[in-house]
């Protein structure tokens, strides 16, 4: 607490008092719900009639309402203050109450206190009446009759929802714009009308929310951590905290909102045309390291859906900001021809307790204490491959390659894939003893298929152009296998869910690695 | 009641910029742009060929991005900009 050196408040009269007065005083915050404020105000009306005009005693109180109250129930004389708006409150940075300060006739505060400790109480109404110049005794409390203590209680400005009001309005941290409602404006209508939201409601950004959001990282609620495709806006920690509101997320999820953010907005990443493209692609964000269960993602039944915060509300934060921030609007920037449902929020954790390998992040290069976060762009939504007899790595390969054979297109090469593995099907490769690469070959050879077969034709239009052939080599060239992705590192392969069954699930990419490459980032603070 | 909310917006005011003036006729260089989306020299090769038809007077220059997925490189830009007195732009497929 610091005591204070200037202030105005308006005592029960509505007349504006200045801090400091002339002369010596004794200023006391408190509030009515105290029994140690009751015990102690009698003790400072006492002080106040017996210092008389030698010294100010002044008591604010932290609710308009209980001025009067205090007053007929104390039969006080000396001058209420009214903190209701807790100016003063705040600037003192008070917790409890009573809270006591005696300054000098030179307005130095030479003696402080809170809750009742008789001891200090003595001293300070002694040194009150040496202010005063008046006889110690004057005062005539009878102090062998109150406690030895009593502790206070806490100050209003300290009660939840109170605290954090008055530091989302004090304290500087936040600077965006103020969006009035009217009186009889519905908040989500409101919201709705302003295009802010992704059709699904979403949580008011008041100022207390946003406020509280910050405290889940330590950046500068200023500092610009990227510039938002696509209209290249810089978006700062407050902005990011304004949408993650909106998104209904944690406050400690804000260092997973942030790390996304920025490898969203990385060259790399290309996030411009990944919500741009007429494929309707969209990040897809995957957790690992021990920050899954510290913020609670789901990585077991039903982790690619919906039913839990993190998951949902971290990714769907990302796409606010993008929204919001970068101006990405379905039929203006994003050109989706069709998009889908996991354009709202597509994130989840891996399940590292069930992967017979190396996490997605290890293999990565990251340790597997380390928090980390990948995104990649995809464009096709979770497909099942259902496998329920296979009882070796080749069979369960043997099932993803053929389902993955038809990924975009039953003929086009040259695909992307995320495959994400149930437990069960995991398990199996495990136990089976292949590699992730075993995987990744198998369905490399598995989904080739003769340069002929992949050409356009009068049955499908799909396909490479016929002219393509030459550039292979000619008619010799059209039996040669062309496998269905480009390269095998472009099967990227996770578990996630639950070992309830034999099911897993294919993503297909959008041209991962030219397009958009797959990154992935310690999560900061 | 919420009353007050933050701007979950960049909050820039839209920079406000005019046409460049329509020329009355067609003259000079005509950027053809490719996105490098499929099918996009198709229809700038038959929009070419009736440019050369139609206005014989009229010059051509293709220029193609090098990925469809980001935007047009400064140069690019920079290039149609300096060099020609029209573009059009191949979009989507």
């Amino acid at each position: 607490m610091h005591p204070p050196t200037k202030f105005s408040l308006r005592n029960a009269d509505g007349q504006e008092m200045q801090f400091p007065p002339q002369g010596p005083v004794l200023l006391a915050l408190v509030k009515e719900d105290c029994e140690t404020c009751n015990l102690t105000l009698p003790l400072l009306e006492a002080v106040h009639r017996a210092t008389d005009d030698g010294l100010d005693v002044w008591v604010a109180v932290q609710k308009s309402d209980d001025i009067p109250i205090l007053k007929d129930r104390h039969d006080l004389t000396m001058p209420l203050l009214d903190d209701d708006a807790l100016d003063l409150s705040y600037e003192t940075d008070i917790d409890t109450v009573p809270t006591l300060f005696l300054y000098d006739e030179a307005q130095n505060c030479t003696l402080q206190t809170f809750g009742f400790d008789k001891h200090e109480w003595r001293e300070i109404a002694s040194e009150s009446m040496a202010l005063a110049g008046r006889p110690d005794g004057d005062t005539a409390i009878d102090w062998d009759a109150l406690p030895v203590q009593r502790p206070g209680c806490g100050a209003r400005n300290y009660e939840p929802g109170v605290y954090e009001r008055l530091q989302a309005i004090k304290s500087g941290d936040l600077l965006s714009r103020l969006v009035d409602l009217a009186a009889k404006d519905d908040i989500h209508e409101f919201m709705y009308e302003q295009g802010y939201t992704d059709g699904f409601p979403v949580v008011p950004p008041t100022r207390e929310r946003v406020w509280q959001m910050l405290q889940g990282t330590s950046r500068d609620p200023q500092e610009e951590v990227a510039i938002m495709p696509p209209n290249l806006a810089p978006i700062t920690v407050e902005k990011i905290a304004i949408n993650a509101v909106m998104a209904g997320a944690k406050p400690e999820y804000m260092p997973s909102i942030i790390t996304l953010v920025e490898i969203a907005c990385t060259e790399t990443f290309n996030i411009h045309g990944v919500l741009a493209t007429t494929m309707g692609a969209t990040p897809v964000g995957i957790f690992n390291g021990p920050i899954r269960d510290r913020i609670g993602m789901n990585y077991l039944h039903g982790a690619l859906g919906s039913g839990n915060r993190a998951n949902a509300a971290i990714g769907r934060a990302l796409r606010l900001c993008a929204r919001n921030v970068g101006g990405s609007l379905p039929g203006g920037t994003d050109r989706a021809t069709q998009g889908g449902p996991h354009r709202l929020t597509m994130n989840f954790a891996e399940n590292e307790d069930a992967n017979p390998w190396d996490s997605l992040a290890v293999e990565r290069g990251f340790a597997p204490t380390d928090d980390v976060a990948t995104l990649m762009a995809m464009s096709g939504g979770p497909a099942t491959i259902a496998d329920e007899r296979s009882r070796d790595g080749r069979g369960i390969a043997g099932t993803l390659a053929m389902s993955m054979s038809c990924m975009q297109d039953p003929k086009s090469p040259m695909v992307d894939t995320l495959v994400v593995l149930s437990p069960d099907h995991a398990g199996i490769f495990g136990r089976s003893g292949w590699s992730k690469d075993d995987v990744r070959e198998c369905i490399m050879e598995e989904t080739s298929v003769p340069l002929k077969d992949r050409l356009r034709s009068e049955d499908a239009g799909c396909g490479l152009p016929p002219e393509i052939v030459e550039r292979f080599g000619g008619e010799a060239a059209l039996d040669m296998p062309i496998a269905k992705f480009r390269d095998k590192s472009n099967i990227i392969l996770v578990v996630a869910g639950s070992a309830a069954a034999k099911f897993s699930t294919i993503l297909g990419g959008w041209a991962t690695g030219v397009y958009s490459t797959p990154t992935s980032s310690k999560i900061g603070v | 009641m919420v009353t007050q909310i933050l701007d979950p917006t960049d909050e820039r005011v839209p920079i406000k910029r005019s046409l460049t003036p329509r020329p009355e006729a067609l003259h000079g260089t005509v950027a053809l742009l490719d996105i490098s989306k499929p099918r996009g020299d198709v229809f700038l090769d038959r929009l070419e060929q009736l440019l050369h038809e139609r206005a014989p007077g009229v010059k051509t220059r293709r220029f193609m991005k090098p990925t469809v997925a980001k935007p047009a490189p400064e140069p690019i830009k920079q290039a149609i900009l300096e060099e020609c007195d029209f573009v059009i732009e191949a979009l989507a497929d």
